[in-house]
């Protein structure tokens, strides 16, 4: 049966769709209107040829097998209402146990308050009985809450159906005619700004914003959070949109998370100096005035060091993820004052690399609660750091001088040098994007860097092999990049497509298999007998195998196997 | 299941207020007043444990947790002994008595025949005596027995629905609508009378589906019973209402909505009613501040049969009618607690 609904957009676990049905097109997520609707969906469960509805009725149920329906109706979710343990549990299970191209309806549970962490946890579908069940219980909603309409004293809203409106004037009736057509409006409102904050990847900052307004959503925030692989799953790579990490909850982003376990398990092992630097509100930070004024001062030094820094929330950075994101784009609230979670965090972050790489020494240009981070780690580890700030002026010329002099000691005349610079970025990206030693297979000795911070590219003997390509700041395989990964990755990072000749976008009917690893906005490789492709992925590899319906990879280049 | 009576343990306050007769009360026994042919009488209402009813020991039913007031070695002493006791603190003086075990009385397994025949013989006089049971002991064979102590007797069956894919997938009662009128035959033939218990909001079904269920079984009950008892389905301890109730799966029914069959269906049958744990959670309730005058009016119906008792309302009534309307959309769970 031909699907009737169809994902065109991801952000997280949230989606855009069109869902064809009564013979128009419905952008997800959205609501259902009328009584019609819900009756002809209704009806549905039951047969229809035109749309295939499933209910799940036992929310607590393991299943084997995924349930492939155009709309599931996650059964009884009202329960769920006050409960953000249980509801966590539900929507993770109803998602995981259905086709992704399932859009998942959540009956009679959605408020404007409500729905941008519904949708944030994968709902697509959702209706207005329970805005109308509060209108009938006499509150007036909004994303912000609900408030009893008789206590508002003064017109606090100035929607079509509340301009004007005097409580004390109103029969019963007519207050709960008023106070469902602002509910009801207040929702579809609220839908737009989610649909709208999808569209730009930004979901997840709206999602924090609201669940400051009731202790029930932040409870459900912070359990879906722990929900880590769920929503790992579904998080694209990267996203043009800053990260803001304005709340306890932003250090439990998925891609924070991610972000930290591929600098401790993807990137080569490192030995020789580290030199740690304070994160600086400009990105990417070497464009930053204190990153340029300390590597301007270090000149030549530079290429003993192997560089990295330490920032709230995204812990440890080597200078060569600097352009990857959220690294590339993030902001804070800077007050010079960090919270203990985010000490805290930072700190196990440095710890663990430290820990994972073997470096002989670190030199710590750090000032402030920089330093506290340090020191915590360095006394975790038993180990000692060298600290060259002072004054905590990090730019003061004495800081400055000692630091020159700190590593001009440390050095000696074997001390492993670096060709160039601009390597590091090819390299950690490789690593970071195809996991560990992917740049050991796909760059040579004899590998050059070409091209302007921050779009490098590497060649081989006038061979182009990998760039940097714009936008995102992801390192892209050429034709020959890839067949050097190849050779070295057992399918890693590869899509198998049927037997055609890709040209633009691959649609996902067309896979036969997907590495379940790749994410979306991942560069991939797109093969099969005859050839072989580069491109990015536009959803993840365990998706792409699941579904019938939507763009899988963007091609990007085609070559004969 | 026995309702139109006070669970023992679960509301005893609430029996308290509920016996219009408020003269006095305890766990066992009460006093009150209820309707005997037109008539509003004094009426004692005497709970008797037994080892319980057969069905529960056996399977049991989806909202009854009656067998946990049950002893399993209670003996026909016992049994006596509590009727005799009540009898001698209450004295002679109300026109009905209620002999409710926790399953069927006509049960020999449960009361035992001596104690049977005792305490029916010694409540030879009262007008009325309603005992209640399960339709499988309302046999000619024991109706012949029993008449021989006690002529003025009423067999109480909890019928719970005319609904035979109700009774028995949401309650499973165990035994069907033909089953019901095949003992009331049988009762009728023996010159007793009959009462019929209808469940009002089995589990599984919505707001609509409860009160379009009651009114139709009322229709069907009618013509085989003398008395209609509508019974308000509320959440006992260890029942598996109380499980669905528990995770938010079932509410027990509106009190609008036992008000809306009353008004009816009341040309059908002489239809009562008792909303036990009315305006609680456990029981029927409505938004918290009409429940009182509600359950009282519904009281005052069961013993007048005049609808304009009904005069209540409240702006909740506006949120209990869409919950009919569009409780169904919600795929199984209560729009509102």
């Amino acid at each position: 049966m031909q699907r009737q609904f169809e994902v065109t957009r991801r952000d997280g676990a949230a989606r855009l769709g069109t869902l064809r049905w009564r013979g128009e097109e419905l952008t997800t997520p959205s609501s259902f209107d009328s009584k019609e609707e819900l009756e002809f969906l209704n009806a549905s469960t039951i047969h229809n040829a035109e749309l295939d509805v499933a209910v799940i009725t036992n929310q607590e149920e393991y299943r084997a097998e995924r349930i492939d329906a155009d709309v599931v109706i996650l059964g009884g979710a009202a329960r769920f209402s006050d409960d953000p343990r249980g509801l966590t549990k539900a929507l993770v299970r109803a998602r995981e146990s259905t086709n992704p191209d399932s859009a998942l309806y959540a009956p009679a549970l959605a408020t404007p308050n409500n729905v941008s962490l519904l949708v944030y946890a994968g709902v697509d579908l959702v209706d207005p009985i329970m805005a109308e069940v509060k209108a009938r219980e006499g509150y007036l909603l909004s994303a912000e809450g609900e408030r009893q309409f008789d206590a508002i004293s003064r017109s606090y809203c100035l929607c079509d159906a509340c301009r004007g409106v005097n409580v004390a004037d109103l029969t019963p009736e007519q207050r709960v005619a008023v106070l469902s057509a602002h509910n009801r409006q207040a929702l579809k409102t609220e839908l737009c700004i989610v649909r709208e904050n999808i569209e730009r990847g930004t979901l997840r900052e709206l999602v924090e914003a609201r669940c400051r307004t009731a202790p029930m959503l932040t409870a459900l925030l912070r359990l879906l959070d722990e929900e880590h692989s769920y929503f790992e799953r579904r998080s694209p790579i990267v996203r043009t949109a800053t990260l803001l990490a304005c709340s306890q909850e932003s250090l439990n982003r998925p891609e924070i998370l991610r972000f930290g376990e591929r600098v401790i398990e993807r990137l080569n092992k490192r030995d020789g100096i580290l030199m740690l630097f304070p994160c600086s509100a400009r990105k990417p930070y070497s464009r930053s005035r204190s990153h340029r004024i300390i590597l301007n001062r270090l000149g030549k030094l530079r290429q003993f060091l192997h560089e990295a820094i330490i920032t709230s929330p995204i812990g440890i950075v080597p200078r060569g993820l600097e352009i990857m994101y959220p690294a590339s784009n993030y902001d804070i609230p800077v007050t010079g004052k960090w919270t203990c979670d985010e000490s805290e965090w930072v700190i196990g972050r440095l710890t663990k690399y430290l820990e994972a790489n073997a470096f002989d020494t670190v030199v710590a240009h750090v000032s402030g609660p920089y330093r506290k981070v340090c020191d915590e780690a360095a006394a975790a580890l038993g180990v000692d750091l060298i600290y060259t700030v002072e004054d905590e002026n990090i730019l003061g010329s004495a800081s400055l001088q000692r630091l020159c002099a700190v590593v001009q000691e440390l050095i000696v005349d074997d001390s492993p040098k670096r060709r160039d610079l601009r390597f590091d970025y090819l390299q950690d990206l490789a690593d970071y994007e195809f996991g560990p030693h992917a740049s050991t297979a796909i760059f040579a000795e004899r590998t050059k860097v070409r091209g302007l911070f921050p779009t490098y590219y590497a060649s081989d003997g006038g061979t182009r092999i990998a760039t940097i390509v714009g936008t995102y700041c992801t390192l892209a395989l050429t034709i020959e990049g890839a067949r050097r990964y190849l050779r070295a990755s057992e399918n890693r990072y590869c899509v198998h497509i049927d037997d055609f000749v890709p040209k633009g976008t691959v649609f996902a009917i067309g896979v036969l298999n997907a590495d379940p690893g790749i994410r979306p906005f991942d560069e991939v490789i797109v093969l099969n007998e005859r050839v072989i492709a580069v491109g990015r992925a536009l959803m993840s590899g365990w998706e792409m195998q699941a579904s019938k319906r939507g763009a899988a990879v963007a091609v990007r280049h085609v070559d004969a196997r | 299941m026995r309702t139109g009576r006070t669970s023992r343990r679960r509301y005893p306050r609430q029996a308290a207020s509920e016996t219009s007769g408020h003269r006095t009360h305890d766990r066992f026994a009460w006093t009150g007043l209820d309707l005997l042919n037109g008539e509003i009488v004094p009426s004692l209402t005497i709970l008797l444990t037994t080892k319980g009813c057969s069905w529960a020991r056996r399977d049991g039913c989806t909202m009854c947790g009656y067998i946990a007031d049950s002893n399993p070695d209670a003996q026909s002493s016992d049994i006596q002994k509590q009727l005799f006791e009540v009898l001698a603190r209450y004295g002679t003086g109300f026109k009905i008595a209620k002999l409710f075990t926790s399953g069927s009385f006509l049960d020999q397994e449960e009361v035992p025949i001596d104690a049977r025949d005792a305490m029916l013989s010694a409540l030879a006089d009262t007008p009325k005596v309603i005992v209640e049971s399960r339709p499988e002991f309302v046999t000619s064979e024991i109706l012949d027995d029993v008449v021989r102590s006690n002529r003025h007797l009423e067999v109480a069956i909890g019928l719970e629905t005319s609904n035979d894919d109700i009774r028995n997938s949401c309650i499973n009662k165990g035994f069907t609508f033909r089953d019901f009128v095949r003992a009331s035959k049988v009762a009728h033939s023996k010159g007793l009378t009959v009462k019929a218990y209808l469940l009002l909001k089995p589990p599984f079904l919505t707001e609509l589906e409860a009160l379009e269920d009651a009114i139709q079984s009322t229709h069907e009950a009618a013509p085989h019973a003398d008395t209609i008892s509508l019974n308000l389905c509320n959440v006992q301890k260890g029942t598996l209402v109380e499980a669905l109730w528990k995770k938010r799966l079932y509410r027990p029914p509106w009190l609008w909505t036992a008000v809306e069959v009353l008004k009816r269906v009341k040309q059908m049958a002489t239809i009562i009613c008792d909303p036990v744990g009315g305006g609680t959670a456990r029981g029927p309730h409505n938004c918290g501040k009409c429940d009182r005058q509600v359950v009282s009016e519904i009281k005052e119906f069961s013993l007048s049969q005049d609808s304009t008792s009904f005069t209540a309302a409240c702006t909740d009534q506006l949120l209990w009618k869409y919950v009919l309307e569009f409780e169904k959309f919600s795929y199984g769970a209560p729009l509102v607690p």
